[in-house]
């Protein structure tokens, strides 16, 4: 049986060999895998401050300033905030406590000058992840922005073009009514949508209709739970000082 | 070890014209399709998929005389798909923004029938630098019909190049629309389909013998 030891078709040589051949590619793997992890998870985090900063139009879409103004920009403008389901601001997380930012007056960083909410639903290939920013008045988007998801390159993918992107800007989650609608995807381009609608859809993408079915869904869904961050900010609970407009921090 | 000149670059000239993976060997059909929407995500896959090709066939190919026969094709597998991760996570770390646009096409060249093909038809076979010629030539003429396509497709789709606007907005003014079916699937069948039959009815190049 092993005299042969060394032929390709004895069936100890074959056993051996595929041992090896899974032993030398698991260990490349691997040594790729964590060698590189760092330097990934670098990547993964300034892109979603990157993307932060762009839902709440501090950055102008399409660029990307070093990595150190970024950072600075963040620290300066964004603050993490944990809220208890009614919107009030808690110091530490509780069962039921959610998280968002809060970004900062541009003169004054004590001052909220809007707020961003994570945006964490499901796509038509995997998950959609993203930021959807409000102004202090609890009702206009101010931007989006996604940093995260598997849809078609082309299609749903167009989610995260810069068309697409500034079409939330402006939209309001209350209709004319001041209720709570909440902002959707419309099929199509908002024209053709009847003219009291207009203002709480943005134009759809041609061939994703499913991607924007999702999207609108988990938007509407985020909006609801965080429906009590909103309404104080509606009823000027948060907004400790007069309102700062929002303005590209690079300008200053 | 090495051969002349001449015999490189026939290895070539049968990878990208007259052997093409997609218009000759049709395949690889599955991803031109996909990545073929914009420019420049199809050249960042032609770049990724020539030298995944590339190498998958220059180690098969140094490991041709030790791969046991019955279990060659798990061997090349797991050999394209260690290359196809390791290449994924590179770009993850060093070029973060295309891996990004690329999303899940990187992870996909595994499933490319060029790579398993090349291997399995040539670097199975000829020695190392032949094959690692034929997976660039491969990879190259693989890149040539999918850079075509995106070109039509991002052109007529949505009327730009890597992203500018190139048709003039009189043009638009006059009535011209963009061509919704290039931004689907089905165009880049017609406009593969039509490649296939303009390579093939090219006086003197064909290779297709009746």
């Amino acid at each position: 049986m092993f005299e042969n030891l060394f032929n390709k078709d004895n069936k100890v040589y074959v056993v051996l060999f595929a041992l090896a051949t899974s032993l030398i590619c698991s260990v490349l793997i691997t040594a790729a895998a964590s060698g590189l992890k760092d330097r990934q998870q670098e990547n993964i985090d300034l892109d979603r401050k990157v993307n932060l900063l762009r839902a709440a139009n501090l950055l102008p879409a399409g660029t990307k300033p070093p990595k150190q103004e970024i950072v600075a920009m963040y620290d300066a403008r964004i603050r993490d905030v944990i809220v208890d389901s009614q919107g009030n601001v808690i110091q530490k997380d509780t069962k039921d406590s959610m998280h968002l930012y809060f970004v900062r007056g541009e003169d004054d960083p004590e001052a909220v000058a809007g707020y961003i909410l994570p945006i964490n639903t499901r796509g038509l290939w995997g998950k959609i992840y993203g930021y959807l920013a409000f102004e202090n008045d609890g009702q206009t988007v101010s931007g989006f922005s996604v940093y995260s998801h598997s849809e078609t390159p082309g299609l749903g993918g167009e989610i995260e073009s810069n068309w697409f992107q500034n079409n939330f800007k402006g939209k309001k989650i209350l209709n004319s009514q001041d209720k709570f609608v909440s902002v959707g995807i419309a099929k199509g381009k908002v024209e053709n949508l009847p003219k009291n609608k207009r203002e709480n859809y943005v134009d759809g993408i041609s061939g994703a209709t499913l991607t924007g079915k999702y999207l609108s869904e988990g938007i509407k869904a985020t909006l609801e739970q965080y429906e009590g961050v909103s309404i104080s900010f509606r009823q000027k609970e948060l907004r400790a000082k007069p309102p700062t407009e929002a303005k590209p921090a690079a300008e200053s | 070890m090495f051969k002349s000149k001449e015999e490189y670059l026939e290895i070539l000239t049968k990878g990208i014209w007259t052997e093409n993976p997609v218009a000759f060997q049709v395949l690889g059909i599955c991803s031109a399709l996909a990545v073929t929407v914009k420019m420049s995500t199809a050249i960042v896959m032609s770049i990724a998929l020539t030298a995944v090709t590339a190498f998958s066939s220059l180690i098969i190919s140094m490991l041709r005389k030790r791969i046991p026969s019955n279990i060659r094709i798990i061997v090349e597998l797991a050999i394209i798909a260690s290359l196809v991760i390791v290449t994924d996570e590179i770009l993850k770390a060093f070029f973060y923004d295309i891996s990004k646009q690329l999303s899940i096409f990187v992870g996909l060249i595994i499933t490319n029938c060029i790579v398993l093909g090349r291997a399995e038809a040539f670097a199975m076979a000829n020695p190392p630098i032949d094959s690692f010629v034929d997976g660039v030539a491969n990879g190259l003429g693989y890149s040539m019909i999918l850079i075509a396509v995106a070109f039509f497709r991002e052109l007529l789709g949505s009327g730009k190049l890597f992203g500018f606007s190139v048709i003039p907005q009189f043009i638009y003014d006059l009535g011209f629309q963009d061509m919704g079916l290039m931004v689907l699937a089905p165009g880049a069948f017609f406009l593969i389909g039509l490649l296939v039959w303009l390579k093939n009815t090219l006086p003197g190049i064909s290779t297709e013998k009746r």
